[in-house]
């Protein structure tokens, strides 16, 4: 096997501003390297260089009254573990977080590496998505704050322009009445493998009406996508049994799966059924637990 | 291709050594510095065979490149013996005969290694959670997991 992973140069700048001056010089021939577990798995050719964003500061969790702010160079297993991202709806990011691959791949994976990547399958995309997240990258023009929903665009593709980096992910606070939970389905589910079906939900009952829900589906699409017709079921009703298995189906019809090796897109399609009933139960209880 | 030059503390000795961008760490463990235990599986962050300690935590290296380990302390299976003494996790893991054919054994050493340094007194389910980086085809995971538990055991007991 000849391996044409070989790039030319490798950098890793202390500063934004040199960091972002590389990605512009190099464009389409730079990559961007953290955990290295996407990279090094797939190895592209044709690289002039690679910018390390491990000497950026970009590994942080910090809460504040605008909400929890997450640096792009964060590995997984911090955020599994951070006790601001232990309890309400934000354990939604933490829960999706512990089941990524294997410990020792968290140890290195990063959030904005699990982002970046875009894997249609991705798990913290959809908790993000749920929560309402923004993603901020940076260029030489400036900042952009973009909604995680609407940062993907195909498999492994992002808005991300060649000369941005992606520098930080930002949760608003959400209210007290919030409940949120994750769910994935896998071959054997302690294994290494990537979602069949993984799906993030969330719920704002501040009483028995459903005020807000959130609804995200993965390895179902070409990228990460909101339910909306389920999301829409559930907006401004009294939430029972009934109307929750309703809107698991109306996910189910939205999601638009395809057969591969790990599933057919028929048995995709009812997990989504099966997962969205699940997450929105849990929800639920997580709403009247925090009422209390 | 330009050469880079890195400075790595591994084993507690520094190297200076020039490698290539491309350069995966744990060949450089291996065929530069002669340290075999380190094994390649997989060469994809599925198998853990590869497990070494970067600054206290359990990393794969073979998806690290060596640049990227500039500036760091590694340690390897190499660095856990003192002379002719086995650490206790060695110790526990030829004890409970936790090696049948041994590929898999320094990279669940390592990551049990990392875990023990940050909780001496794992629960088994830990300890699972943890050897479930590493795969073994030969012997399966309990006896492993119960070396693990041996060595933290001993090493709690030596403090």
């Amino acid at each position: 096997m000849i391996d044409h992973f070989r790039p030319r140069e490798y950098h890793r700048p202390n500063n934004l501003r040199e960091a972002t001056s590389l990605l512009s010089s190099f464009g389409k021939k730079a990559k961007v390297i953290a955990g290295g577990t996407d990279i090094l798995v797939n190895k592209p050719s044709g690289l002039e260089c690679l910018v390390d964003v491990a000497s950026l500061d970009l590994d942080y969790i910090r809460k504040d009254e605008d909400g929890i702010h997450i640096g792009a160079a964060t590995t997984l297993d911090l955020i599994e573990s951070s006790p601001m991202l232990s309890s309400g709806p934000y354990a939604v990011l933490s829960e999706a977080a512990s089941v990524v691959a294997t410990p020792t791949v968290r140890n290195m994976a990063t959030i904005g590496g699990n982002i970046c990547n875009a894997s249609p399958a991705a798990d913290l995309p959809l908790a993000l998505m749920v929560l309402d997240s923004t993603v901020r990258t940076v260029s030489l023009n400036g900042s952009r704050i973009l909604p995680i929903g609407d940062f993907f665009e195909d498999v492994n593709k992002t808005k991300l322009r060649d000369d941005e980096l992606l520098v930080e992910v930002h949760i608003p606070l959400s209210a007290e009445t919030t409940g949120a939970s994750f769910m994935k389905l896998r071959r054997h589910q302690t294994s290494v493998d990537i979602a069949l079906v993984n799906v993030a939900a969330e719920l704002t009952c501040p009483d028995d009406i459903c005020e807000v829900a959130r609804i995200a589906l993965g390895a179902v699409a070409e990228t990460p996508i909101y339910a909306k017709k389920a999301e829409e079921l559930l907006t401004g009703k009294k939430l029972n049994e009934e109307l929750i298995q309703k809107a698991a189906e109306a996910a189910a019809e939205e999601s638009r799966p395809i057969d591969d090796l790990r599933a057919s897109a028929g048995y995709r399609r009812r997990m989504v059924g099966v997962l969205v009933k699940r997450a929105l139960e849990v929800s639920v209880r997580r709403c009247a637990t925090w009422r209390k | 291709m330009a050469k880079v030059n890195i400075n790595v503390g591994v084993n507690g000795r520094w190297y200076e050594l020039a490698v290539e961008p491309q350069e995966r760490l744990v060949d450089v463990l291996r065929d530069r510095l002669g340290l075999t235990g380190t094994k390649v599986g997989c060469g994809k962050g599925e198998c853990g065979a590869c497990t070494i300690n970067i600054d206290g935590k359990a990393i794969l290296s073979c998806l690290t490149l060596a640049v990227q380990a500039d500036g760091k302390e590694i340690l390897t299976i190499e660095g856990l013996q003192k002379g002719a003494e086995l650490h206790p996790l060695q110790e526990a893991f030829v004890k409970e005969a936790a090696v049948q054919c041994g590929y898999c054994t320094p990279g669940m050493i390592m990551a049990a290694k990392a875990m023990l340094d940050c909780d001496s007194d794992p629960s088994e389910e830990a300890v699972r959670e943890v050897l479930s980086s590493n795969l073994c085809r030969c012997t399966g995971y309990d006896r492993p997991v119960k070396a693990v538990i041996e060595a933290a055991k001993t090493m709690r007991g030596a403090k």
